[in-house]
């Protein structure tokens, strides 16, 4: 999760997150040269004392000014076509789960083996307990075993709403008659927390999704447990 | 209902319009000139032509004219008044009287440190007296146990928040 204040991203914790920071900082250096370059320029123009200004033409620096930005957008467009075919890999996941929104919550469902679903509402703030995150906290949690791969399937019950947990670098629209397919590794334990990213009516700020990530066996505990409640 | 428009009119006339317009478009605007004729070249007082295309004084008096007499000969004979005088007939402006700029901006920064003033006064106020209370998780005690769940969990370790918490003495880095 975000600590408060925060600005930047958070830590990844999918190989594709780190895929993504490593391309962002990537984008982002070019993007302050080229604003570095564009206020020095600024500045010189409005503090000359020069008095004729205006060269009117010259085929060299418009060849330069051409190619140069052409180059930089090639630099920026191969590492991000590269993670985007890597996003869509065919990746053999270990488990399938479906996330389904509703207004306002969202279901899980784990049918590869048994039939084991339920909902996951926000925990309101008045029932927090001592150390919950207010608006993030949620009473069931998607469970997960950590270092495999799983493959969520996204689709809603009703309005739009978006599954996205930033952590993970994960976001997938939930329309409804529409399967999303999504794919993700937890690389290290932990609770990964987002909020549905489409707006879906008034509750649409407080239907969080919290992903646990745990060790196979703790996973395979929990859903036997989850499906004796049931 | 006459009488509220011609209210208006006079503070537009006396009041508004001096107040809203910039000195330099006021001085441009309200200037006595004589009426310009744009079809024949023109004087004008810009850094990037340094030589109008007319000069200054067009109709010289018998003084000026003795002067012009005397620029025909050598310049090195020439006083520095003449010099100058020859300079002014023309041009109107130096190049360092053209770069000067107006004290206007300190009228502008003035304005614009009253308005944010203002509005400061506004979001105090709407505070105090328009806002609620604060969730109960912005307490002091609430935040210390957030803080301490978000070390345990090892919220982002690698460089993040849990990274500059030393786990071995228990305190931050």
């Amino acid at each position: 999760m975000a600590h408060p204040t925060q600005l930047g991203f958070q830590d990844a914790a999918s190989p594709v997150m780190e895929e993504l920071l490593h391309f962002h900082d990537h984008a982002l250096m070019i993007v302050f040269l080229i604003s570095t370059l564009v206020l020095y320029i600024i500045i010189a123009m409005v503090s000359t004392k020069l008095t004729n200004k205006y060269i009117l033409d010259s085929q060299e620096i418009e060849i330069v000014w051409t190619i140069l930005p052409a180059v930089i957008l090639v630099l920026i467009a191969l590492p991000s076509l590269r993670i985007l075919y890597l996003m869509d890999e065919i990746n053999d996941p270990h488990l399938t789960i479906k996330a389904m929104g509703h207004q306002w919550y969202w279901s899980y469902e784990y049918t590869d083996y048994e039939d084991l679903g339920f909902d996951s509402y926000m925990v309101p703030t008045q029932d927090l307990a001592p150390g919950q995150f207010r608006l993030l906290e949620t009473d069931h949690r998607m469970v997960v075993p950590m270092e495999s791969p799983i493959r969520i399937l996204v689709s809603a019950e009703d309005v739009l709403h978006s599954w996205a947990v930033p952590s993970l670098g994960m976001k997938m629209d939930a329309v409804p008659g529409r399967l999303n397919q999504t794919a993700f590794i937890a690389s290290r334990p932990g609770l990964f927390y987002g909020q549905c990213s489409e707006i879906c009516g008034a509750n649409h700020s407080f239907m969080p999704i919290v992903v646990e990530a745990v060790p196979l066996e703790h996973f395979e505990n929990w859903s036997s447990l989850m499906l004796e409640d049931a | 209902m006459l009488a509220s428009r011609a209210l208006v009119r006079g503070l537009q006339s006396g009041f508004w319009r001096r107040v809203s317009t910039s000195s330099a478009a006021w001085v441009a605007h309200t200037h006595d000139v004589d009426v310009v004729d744009c079809s024949v070249p023109q004087y004008n007082n810009r850094l990037d032509t340094p030589l109008p295309d007319v000069p200054f004084v067009r109709n010289l008096s018998v003084e000026q004219k003795k002067l012009k007499e005397n620029e025909k000969g050598s310049w090195t004979q020439l006083t520095k008044e003449e010099k100058l005088a020859l300079y002014r007939l023309t041009h109107e402006l130096s190049y360092a009287e053209m770069r000067q700029g107006s004290k206007e901006w300190m009228t502008v920064l003035g304005g614009v440190f009253i308005f944010l003033g203002f509005t400061g006064l506004l979001v105090w106020w709407q505070r105090v007296y328009v806002y609620g209370d604060v969730p109960h998780t912005l307490s002091q005690e609430s935040v210390a146990q957030q803080t301490q769940r978000m070390i345990d969990m090892r919220v982002n370790p690698v460089h993040g928040f849990s990274n500059k918490w030393d786990y071995e003495k228990k305190q931050w880095k």
